[in-house]
């Protein structure tokens, strides 16, 4: 019964932004009579028919900027892990890093992107970077809090049992700590994708986020603005999609206590 | 005379609070338990008596005096598993089977595979659990979970066996049943037991000792010798001498805390 609810109020959603869309349209085109109407805000119907006609060629600059983002986002989420272990082991290491990762999230990533683009001089190397700089930090923070999240009973029965810190850590602090860190690669998944995408748009001659800025500035066939918009947001939510079932995957206990509590 | 399984000698702990005035927890304490003894920790919820349990467990350092477990200090006894423990929680590992579980300590203890599988399935069996190796703890009720607590901490086959308030979180009846299995355990196994409660009636129905612990410091009041026959049956708990023996026990607390409150 609530699944059932939950489906029906996304559709009731979706139709209700479709209608209001559509909507919009009509009245720019046929109302107002924008000449521009067709590139601002066009029908449904024609939306429809240039991402059939684009489709094979939108795939493509969906795909580039995809690999871009997990490439990035592999980067980041490694160095995340090992700097959430290195804090975790070690408190001289948390109290020398921790205040610079969270002063490197003060720094807008619009403003940072041409930085380092002038830096690797390279629209590849700055997209992974970029999209590594945004994955890290969730990661290594979250992480970082799974690994000292374990109850105090369990840290002294590893300690009863005579284990060593490799093994405390192997066998109670970082199986005990997956769940949190999957909260952290959730959250950073579609923001490396984002980056990726705004990336894009700076410089570089493939990628969803140059279809979007190209056909926008014109140049392009205008249709294609809308289609690869909604692509460049439909990737974030693969990204998550693919995290959330990899977490499925890997944490069963987790997931069958909540199946328990329904 | 029979060896001493624990030597506890003037333990003291001391330990400063928020406003940075010392607090003795523990005070002086002195007590001999014997091998193959079960022996109850008994006194009100936040006296010290699991302080006093951590210590012999080298969970904690005391601030002064020693504690030798079969002639090693607490640090060797734990490095070479000479105790298992259990705790309030079952403190399973939710990731790992039953089995797995029971196996942990086998494991950091470096026993080959078959050897490990095959004693953690004896233990399992000990504890009344078979068929339930593949199970997570997540699947099992309160009282078999505290169960496989007890399978794990009997399986690198300690000397002695520690158990902080075990059954406290149990209804009544799972608790009786755990009483009945406790006790047959420690008649086959002969294992030294150390067992902090603050249930009278539970001290005294499984003891050979029970140590009554005041409160603010923790001191040992009285150690009172429990004469109830063994092997203990439920039908123990029906007798007249098992009501003395309570009471008495009760008496010396209502001594003891109407000093001391």
């Amino acid at each position: 019964m609530k699944t059932y609810k939950k489906l029906l109020s996304s559709v009731l959603w979706l139709a209700a932004a479709l209608i209001i869309w559509e909507a919009a349209a009509y009245i720019l085109r046929d109302v107002i009579c924008d000449p521009l109407a067709a590139k601002k805000v066009p029908g449904l119907l024609e939306i429809g028919a240039s991402f059939l006609q684009n489709s094979v060629e939108l795939m493509r600059q969906a795909g580039v900027t995809m690999s871009y983002a997990a490439a990035g986002f592999a980067l980041g989420a490694s160095v995340g892990i090992i700097l959430g272990l290195a804090m975790s082991i070690s408190g001289l290491c948390e109290k020398m890093i921790l205040p610079y990762l969270l002063a490197s999230q003060m720094i807008p990533i619009i403003g940072l992107a041409p930085i380092i683009l002038g830096l690797f001089k390279d629209i590849a190397v700055s997209r992974v970077v970029i999209a590594a700089y945004i994955t890290f930090f969730p990661v290594s923070v979250n992480f970082l809090s799974g690994l000292k999240a374990s109850e105090e009973n369990l840290k002294s029965m590893m300690r009863v049992y005579a284990a060593d810190k490799c093994r405390l850590y192997s066998k109670l602090l970082v199986p005990n700590a997956l769940p949190y860190l999957f909260s952290g690669l959730k959250i950073s998944a579609p923001m490396a994708v984002t980056a990726a995408v705004l990336v894009d748009t700076l410089s570089s001659k493939d990628g969803i986020g140059y279809v979007i800025v190209f056909t926008l500035y014109g140049g392009g066939t205008t249709g294609q603005f809308w289609p690869a918009v909604i692509i460049a947001a439909l990737l974030g939510l693969l990204s998550f999609l693919i995290i959330s079932a990899a977490e499925y995957i890997l944490i069963p206990w987790k997931r069958q206590k909540e199946e328990v509590r329904k | 005379m029979t060896e001493n399984a624990v030597e506890i000698k003037n333990l003291s702990m001391e330990y400063f609070d928020k406003e940075r005035n010392p607090r003795r927890v523990l005070d002086n304490v002195s007590l001999n338990i014997r091998k193959g003894e079960f022996i109850s920790l008994l006194g009100p919820s936040g006296c010290g008596k699991t302080t006093l349990l951590r210590i012999i467990a080298d969970l904690q350092k005391p601030t002064s005096g020693s504690v030798r477990l079969a002639g090693q200090n607490t640090k060797e006894a734990r490095l070479s598993h000479k105790f298992g423990m259990v705790f309030q929680t079952p403190a399973l590992l939710e990731w790992r089977s039953v089995l797995e579980n029971v196996e942990l300590p086998l494991e950091l203890r470096k026993v080959p595979k078959k050897e490990r599988r095959e004693r953690a399935l004896e233990q399992i069996k000990t504890v009344d659990l078979k068929g339930y190796e593949n199970s997570y703890p997540r699947e099992l009720s309160g009282g078999m979970q505290q169960r496989v607590g007890i399978a794990r901490a009997l399986a690198a086959e300690p000397e002695i066996l520690l158990m902080d308030e075990p059954f406290s979180a149990l209804d009544e009846f799972t608790k009786e049943r755990l009483h009945g299995d406790l006790l047959r355990i420690w008649r086959s196994t002969n294992k030294t037991v150390i067992f902090v409660t603050h249930n009278i009636s539970e001290a005294v129905y499984l003891s050979d000792r029970v140590c009554v612990l005041s409160a603010n410091p923790a001191r040992l009041a009285a150690v009172e010798e429990i004469h109830l026959p063994r092997p203990r049956e439920d039908a123990v708990l029906k007798t007249e001498e098992y009501f003395k023996t309570v009471s008495h026990i009760r008496e010396i607390f209502e001594e003891k805390y109407n000093e001391n409150i």
